[in-house]
């Protein structure tokens, strides 16, 4: 049993070694935040069932309210939707017309087919950023092949790369977070560019040409670049500012629900050396004493360095 | 007046027996805010899209260890403290550390000037937790800063140390009928 002094001198010591170990903490997630990120993820992983049943009933009013605005409006919206359904039609045909004249093209070519990429499909289950960071969860079920730096897309366009993987969720950085770095071309000019996110809606694009500056309306796509493929729709550019060219995303970055995550893998897209780095190989001392591989070919011209044999 | 000490002391003979059953009840109702903090937390980590989710677990967290540290302290020990941010950092998303840092210096000052801050009107009170709002919240984007290598915007520091002043006082009016009904030990 301690002494009543003992326990006041242990009462006084509880909190300074408290705030020791949050401090020990706060290194820790200097140093090593995989670390404290993957106890985050366990966590998350575990209550992922108890995230749906609590966004359950959310999902369930916004679905009757969806309803009730459609049926008090019904004969404006059949309207929207004939007018909508014309448009899209005409772009069927086109892109029907399209992918044949492509296909026929690669024919001709002989273009050597693109490897199809796996995929998996998730539902967001939290948006994870905290105050300084864009990043959300998604529940991907158990069993998935997903790596980390793979692509995540929604219906429309680019969202952000996989940055941690659990045995059941993914957190995918998303291209508006402050640390992502996408590297884009522009659709016109074939430019390369940066696009950097700053924690608001539409990341900047930096590093483009200077004399070349992106045109406003103009499209940007994806850069291929290890696992990141080309081509990918990432959005348009806008001048928020003069000089200061923005991204307005194609993908909804405020309300995510369904995001497919894409492993395009890296395997076979590794570059050949470069020239500097190939090993000359010593040639021997004198090359031309020996008999010439070729010197059964019949009446060979001279030629120069061939010593007039 | 010691806060500690609300509820006149009952002598031993006219005290209710002491059944499991009511230290049960006791050990809950102490326990109310610590459950608090870690239901809050798990809550408004699900993705309701509700804007400003994270930092309103910050705020909530901050407010109810400064309300019961200074007010009652039985219910809000050190170690509750400890466990309450360990469950705040796990359910968040931040730079590790900080939230639960901020928690046990705000305990530590609030349970220090316990006794002056039960005399101090509640608009001083609210004052003083107001600025080490602002100190945790600049502390936190310091932190998130020195990670990035980057000066990041200050905004949504400032965001959440809004947050977590404008919430107090209605926090507070809730705390305040806990103390006397439902998080009352005595009252077991």
């Amino acid at each position: 049993m301690l002494s009543i002094h003992a326990r006041q001198v242990l009462a006084k010591a509880v909190l300074p070694i408290l705030i020791l170990l949050a401090v020990g903490l706060v290194l820790l997630g200097l140093v090593r935040r995989p670390a404290v990120d993957g106890v985050r993820l366990m966590a998350t992983d575990f209550m992922a069932p108890a995230y749906h049943g609590l966004v359950w009933p959310q999902e369930r009013v916004k679905v009757w309210l969806m309803d009730l605005r459609g049926a008090t409006d019904l004969a404006k919206e059949n309207a929207r939707l004939r007018d909508e359904n014309r448009a899209l039609r005409h772009w069927y045909d086109v892109a029907v017309a399209l992918a044949a004249e492509n296909g026929r093209l690669k024919k001709s070519l002989h273009w050597i087919p693109e490897t199809v990429p796996q995929y998996v499909t998730g539902r967001v289950t939290r948006d994870d950023g905290g105050p300084y960071s864009r990043a959300v969860l998604l529940d991907v079920g158990s069993g998935h092949d997903v790596r980390i730096g793979d692509v995540a897309l929604d219906a429309a366009g680019l969202l952000g790369r996989v940055t941690e993987v659990g045995p059941h969720t993914v957190r995918v950085l998303m291209i508006n977070d402050d640390a992502s770095r996408i590297p884009v071309t522009l659709g016109s000019s074939h430019r390369d560019a940066i696009m950097a996110g700053d924690d608001t809606a539409s990341p900047r694009l930096i590093f483009y040409p200077q004399d070349h500056h992106p045109v406003e309306g103009e499209r940007v796509e994806t850069r291929g670049q290890s696992t990141m493929p080309a081509g990918l729709p990432v959005g348009t550019v806008h001048y928020s500012a003069p000089n200061r060219p923005v991204v307005v995303p194609d993908a909804d970055l405020d309300r995510l629900d369904i995001v497919r995550v894409f492993d395009y893998g890296d395997d076979d897209s590794q570059a050949p050396d470069a020239p500097g780095r190939v090993r000359v190989k010593k040639l021997p001392q004198n090359p031309l004493t020996g008999p010439l591989p070729f010197s059964w070919l019949p009446n060979l011209p001279d030629m120069p360095g061939r010593g007039g044999q | 007046m010691v806060a500690e000490n609300s509820t006149p002391h009952l002598h031993s003979a006219v005290e209710p027996k002491q059944t499991f059953r009511r230290a049960l009840d006791m050990a809950a109702r102490a326990a109310m805010p610590s459950l608090f903090i870690i239901f809050s937390a798990i809550l408004l980590s699900a993705p309701f899209g509700i804007p400003g989710q994270a930092q309103l677990q910050f705020g909530i967290a901050m407010c109810t260890v400064w309300f019961w540290a200074y007010s009652r302290p039985r219910s809000m020990p050190a170690l509750a403290v400890f466990l309450c941010g360990l469950v705040v950092e796990i359910f968040s998303f931040g730079p590790p550390g900080t939230v639960l840092l901020s928690l046990l210096v705000i305990y530590g000052v609030a349970h220090h000037w316990r006794y002056g801050l039960s005399r101090l009107g509640f608009i001083v009170g609210w004052l003083i937790f107001s600025i080490f709002a602002v100190l945790a919240s600049f502390f936190q984007w310091a932190l998130v800063c020195l990670h990035a290598v980057a000066l990041l915007s200050p905004a949504p520091g400032l965001f959440q140390a809004a947050l977590t002043i404008g919430i107090y006082p209605s926090l507070t009016a809730l705390f305040v009928w806990g103390r006397r009904t439902f998080a009352n030990p005595d009252q077991a």
